[in-house]
């Protein structure tokens, strides 16, 4: 079967095309690397020995990363002597799926691509829909083993099951029915129990129902919507879908942690249990009072997720909207509120936040504004150049021609296509902010200090960086996942919504 | 489809089968509330209550906030970043409770209660006269007696009155590099600071090439007039520029070794104390930034004028100290040999006399009053004669404490050429501002010092100190190195990593939390003994409900407990009853009682 003609240009040619075989080496390498981190953890030189949870998962890593590159040869074996994927290493992404269970979501996002030939946007978002629910609910779960759970864990933990069957559910349809143009019309059932289980914080199941409603609305007549575009192109980068998945991840367990979490063990002292190393109780160990650092940090998540998106937010919607206006009006309108959002653009960021906290005091609402304030500036900026590239347009000019009203033009025909830019931006920024508010808490200037913040954690934890590492290397790395997150999440964004390739 | 659905039902169940066996909720755990007998029922509401602390405190703070909250209180913190501004909150009264620390650095009891809580007192919020009537009783009696009257104290500052809330007393640490320093020449003592002059480097020919490097977090020194300052950015510091009378042993005794007295007497009456004088210290000066023997003695005339505008609240603007020596009547220097045979020593037989010569090598044959003429070889000695106004035997506490360093009253009164009365600071330069030893234009050192060093300049970063060339020649106590840096180090993390590159070679003031580093570095040794420090809090005494309720400030009194502290501190802190239990075993102890807190907290409630 092979054929000795096919050039060099061609192979390449086959394996770029084929997403599966670029999914498969990244999953393969990143579950090596973390194997080998969770081998180098397990083995404590203090006792000589291996601490046998940590060598388990270890090897469930190995085990894994193992099979996740014989299946990559397989794929690369394929497409370069068949040029297609056979039904055979595909059906291999089943056994792949079991990586679950390890809690290995690279390998596993990578097999649910694998097992299906065809993708398309709905499927990717069912895929990660339950795998957000499943990982939330293993995470919760974690609960069992501490000396008492919260009063509304059992209700929290049968409504996570609850929107894991549904989600498990809708996967399967999905996978069977949305290659189809033409969708049944009880999978608005379906999409509407996808819409509920989103309370949650999955907004993987929101966007998925509002594609199948999208869908079922449109019968067929045209080849998809806006928003199954834009998944499609953002699933096609494995990175910034894992970026999602991290971010919504933490969104869901920060807000079902309102049910399954008890908010004691984060700021309740315990004298009896100071520094424990990781177990089973303290999945992350106890910090010098005592405090579970796992619920420490899921708590924190809540804090940081907040006060990043809250204070991106704020800054996009009074920066875009001077930027807008300063863009699309002109002239006198233009320079007086560039040149005064300019004279707050050349005051260092977040000197000017150090300024308002010390000058109002440290508090969560504070250290909103306070990061916000600094930020108008760059949005206004933004926004005022699509302004102003989006003006010159055919439609624009004709709205006018038809006499609507300035405002009706600037914030329903202009406004709406100079979102993209603001969105990336606004998205790569996000990070900034979370590093920032950590920054200010590791300063003593962001919220109290028992609160659990990631940059409070942090600092809490540096003053035992050599003697108990881990109370600072846990809200570390928490930092870094979220901040690398949204900062993935923005590259692909930017890819998805860049004009120039509509 | 319907496979799919048993599937999701058969795990649900099980889920909840296995969960619903084993699992225990917080509600399970917390302890259902037991009705107090004989108290009506209250509002379960939490009492606001707000805590002052500064950011170097944080654990402790935190502790308070977790026990407080645990015993029905809703505690706000109130954090300031560094000691001034937590000083301005607490003199505007932006507090409830203040959490706050002392030292008795001259290691007597008097000391750790009279300025804290008699009415009037430097650092007293509080006006109460059963208290000020037994601090005053315990001041006059001896060792034996006083612990009973300090247990009444105790029993009433604490327990019936609630003033305060002790947490805990603490460890003194240093740290310091054994490859570099001797750890034998290094003292710790309970309350004395570091002596200097006996510092030294394992590689003795060192002393004079190397400087020691030290460390200090202050880099604004308060002044260089031992009167007119009393805090941490000098303590140190003037305890090596000046000599006292007397010093403080290891462990707090009077002792005369290491001070300008050869040896020291009581009289009969314990109202009258003599000292008789070495004569082999002169006042160093510095001269083109190096130290220099100024040919002048330190002798009675300079003790005296010392002395005496210690006591005087009114010698220097800014007078920090007097209270310390408010029990000084009078300093004369005793010309008459005869006088010194004529008094017995308090509570034994023998004369003034023999108890000042024992041990010298040449007996007194004569006194001297001018210093210049006092040859202790040939027997001419100076004796000065300290009268109390009340009999005060724990004066000599204060004698050995850094403000009554003997300062040169030749140089003093030269400098010191303005009214006190019209002092102004824009204008006139008083003896020891720190801004005549920081280098630039204001620079103009007019230091006489009298102990073993002298500082000859500082900037923001370090101070360089020399060995006062004419400091006991010849003797034990004659200072081995010659030249002392004290680096300017704010932040507690970096004064470690400074001690472990090499970058200092001794840290004072390890905290608890670093034990295990300090011990795990072998260049590194560890020095620890149980100090005069106690952290307490103290309750607002005006505009707050706890000012008024006694009932309140017993709720906080019992909900705190030392245990917590102990145990947070992995065992390196002792349990207090008051800032007098590092000195004075009275037997008193606190225990944190939920259920009396509880009691107590209703019965403001009721109250209000």
């Amino acid at each position: 079967m092979t054929n000795p003609a096919i050039t060099k240009q061609e192979i390449n040619f086959r394996l770029k095309s084929a997403s599966e075989y670029g999914q498969a080496s990244f999953a393969g390498i990143v579950s090596l690397a973390l194997a080998l981190v969770f081998l180098l953890n397990s083995y404590s030189a203090a006792e000589g020995a291996f601490r046998p949870t940590v060598l388990a998962f270890s090897i469930g890593y190995f085990v894994f990363a193992g099979l996740q590159l014989a299946v990559w040869a397989l794929i690369r074996s394929n497409l370069i002597r068949k040029g297609e994927i056979t039904t055979a290493t595909r059906s291999l992404g089943y056994v792949l799926l079991l990586s679950l269970l390890t809690a290995n979501i690279f390998i596993a996002a990578v097999a649910f691509q694998l097992i299906k030939r065809k993708k398309t946007a709905a499927y990717t978002l069912a895929v990660y829909t339950l795998m957000t629910t499943i990982l939330v609910f293993a995470v919760s779960a974690l609960n069992l083993f501490k000396p008492y759970v919260s009063d509304t864990f059992l209700i929290g933990m049968v409504l996570l099951l609850l929107s894991a069957a549904v989600q498990f559910i809708a996967l399967l349809l999905v996978a069977k029915f949305a290659n189809g143009t033409l969708l049944p019309s009880w999978m608005w059932l379906v999409a509407l129990l996808l819409i509920v289980t989103a309370v949650s914080g999955n907004l993987f199941a929101l966007f998925l129902g509002l594609l199948l409603i999208g869908k079922l609305r449109d019968k067929g007549y045209t080849t998809g919507s806006k928003l199954n575009d834009i998944v499609d192109r953002l699933s096609r980068s494995s990175t910034s879908m894992l970026g999602l998945l991290f971010i919504l991840f933490l969104l869901t367990v920060s807000v079902t942690s309102y049910l399954t979490f008890d908010y004691g063990m984060a700021i309740d002292n315990n004298y009896s249990a100071i520094f424990q190393p990781p177990s089973l109780e303290y999945p992350l160990g106890t910090d010098n009072f005592g405090r579970d650092l796992f619920s420490r940090i899921v708590f924190g998540a809540r804090i940081s997720l907040v006060v990043g998106l809250l204070s991106t937010l704020i800054p996009v919607l009074i920066g875009g909207a001077l930027g807008a206006i300063s863009g699309y009006y002109g002239r006198q309108t233009d320079n007086i509120i560039m040149r005064a959002l300019d004279i707050l653009y050349s005051i260092p960021g977040i000197l000017l936040a150090i300024a308002i906290i010390a000058a109002f005091g440290a508090s969560t609402t504070n250290l909103i504004i306070a990061l916000s304030v600094g930020a108008i500036p760059t949005y206004a900026r933004t926004m005022r150049a699509n302004v102003m590239l989006v003006s010159t347009l055919e439609y624009v000019q004709a709205a006018r021609a038809f006499g609507s009203g300035d405002m009706k033009i600037l914030f329903k025909h202009i406004v709406p296509n100079s979102l993209a830019p603001m969105i990336v931006k606004s998205t790569l920024t996000i990070g900034t902010a979370v590093i920032s508010t950590s920054s200010l808490s590791f300063l003593g200037l962001g919220v109290e200090p028992h609160i659990p913040e990631w940059g409070n954690i942090l600092k809490l934890g540096s003053a035992y960086l050599e003697t108990h590492s881990y109370t600072a290397i846990y809200p570390g790395l928490a930092i870094i996942g979220l901040v690398l997150s949204f900062n993935f999440l923005g590259d692909g964004l930017r890819d998805a919504l860049d004009p120039k390739l509509d | 489809m319907k496979n799919k659905g048993k599937f999701a039902a058969i795990l649900l169940s099980l889920t909840i089968m296995i969960s619903g066996c084993s699992l225990t909720t917080k509600k399970d755990v917390s302890e259902s509330p037991q009705p107090t007998e004989g108290t009506k029922v209250v509002d379960s509401n939490p009492v606001d209550i707000e805590v002052l602390g500064m950011s170097a405190n944080e654990a402790d703070l935190n502790i308070i906030r977790d026990q407080l909250g645990k015993n029905g209180f809703n505690v706000k913190l109130n954090i300031q970043a560094d000691y001034s501004s937590y000083k301005a909150q607490q003199d505007a009264g932006n507090f409830d409770v203040s959490l706050s620390s002392w030292t008795t650095v001259t290691g007597n009891p008097d000391y750790a209660v009279r300025s804290l809580f008699k009415t009037g007192g430097d650092y007293s919020i509080l006006s109460d006269s059963e208290i000020d009537a037994l601090i005053d009783q315990a001041a006059s009696q001896t060792p034996e007696e006083f612990a009973a009257t300090y247990k009444d104290f105790e029993q009433k500052l604490v327990f019936d009155k609630a003033y305060i809330v002790p947490l805990y007393s603490s460890l003194k640490a240093q740290a310091l590099n054994k490859d570099v320093l001797n750890p034998a020449s290094v003292r710790l003592s309970k309350s004395r600071s570091l002596p200097w002059e006996e510092l030294d480097f394992n590689d003795v020919s060192k002393r004079n090439k190397d400087a020691l490097v030290l460390q200090s977090t202050m880099p604004t020194l308060t002044s260089l007039d031992p009167i007119k300052g009393n805090d941490g950015s000098i303590n140190i510091i003037n305890t090596n520029q000046y000599v006292r009378l007397v010093n403080l042993t290891d462990d707090d005794h009077i002792t005369s070794v290491g001070s300008l007295s050869r040896n020291h007497a009581i009289a009969e009456g314990n109202s009258d104390y003599y000292f008789i004088l070495r004569d082999d210290i002169n006042f160093a000066q510095i001269k083109d930034k190096l130290a220099v023997d100024t040919g002048e003695r330190v002798g009675a005339d300079d003790v005296i004028f010392s002395l005496d505008r210690a006591k005087n609240k009114n010698s220097v603007p800014d007078h920090r100290t007097f209270t310390l020596h408010e029990h000084i009547k009078s300093a004369e220097v005793v010309t008459d040999l005869a006088a010194l045979d004529a008094v017995k020593v308090s509570g034994g037989d023998s004369t003034v006399k023999a108890a000042l010569e024992k041990g010298l090598d040449s007996k007194i044959s004569e006194l001297v009053s001018d210093k210049t003429q006092a040859n202790n070889a040939s027997g001419k000695y100076q004796v000065v004669k300290l009268t109390t106004t009340t009999p005060f035997p724990q004066v000599l506490n204060y004698l050995a404490h850094q403000s009554a360093g003997i300062v040169s009253k030749k140089q003093v009164e030269k400098i010191n050429t303005y009214d006190v009365a019209k002092f102004d600071p824009n204008k006139d330069i008083p003896y020891g501002d720190q801004n005549t030893v920081t280098e630039g234009s204001a620079y103009n050192n007019t230091l006489y010092t009298s102990g073993p060093y002298i500082l000859s300049y500082k900037n923001d970063y370090d101070a360089i100190f020399y060995k006062n060339p004419a400091y006991m020649k010849g003797t034990e106590h004659e200072p081995k190195i010659n030249n002392i840096k004290i680096r300017f180090i704010k932040d507690a993390d970096s004064s470690l990593s400074a001690l472990r590159s090499g970058e200092i070679h001794l840290y004072y003031g390890v905290s608890e939390t670093k034990f295990d580093i300090v011990k795990g570095d072998a260049k590194l040794s560890l020095q620890t003994l149980p100090s005069n420090a106690v952290s307490y809090l103290l309750f607002n005494t005006k505009n707050r409900p706890v000012a008024e309720s006694a009932d309140l400030r017993k709720a906080v009194l019992y909900s705190l407990n030392q245990d917590d502290f102990i145990t947070y501190y992995g065992g390196n802190k002792f349990k207090a009853t008051s800032t007098l239990s590092p000195m004075v075993n009275t037997g008193l102890e606190l225990k944190a009682d939920a259920a009396k807190a509880k009691e107590f907290l209703n019965a403001y409630k009721a109250s209000k």
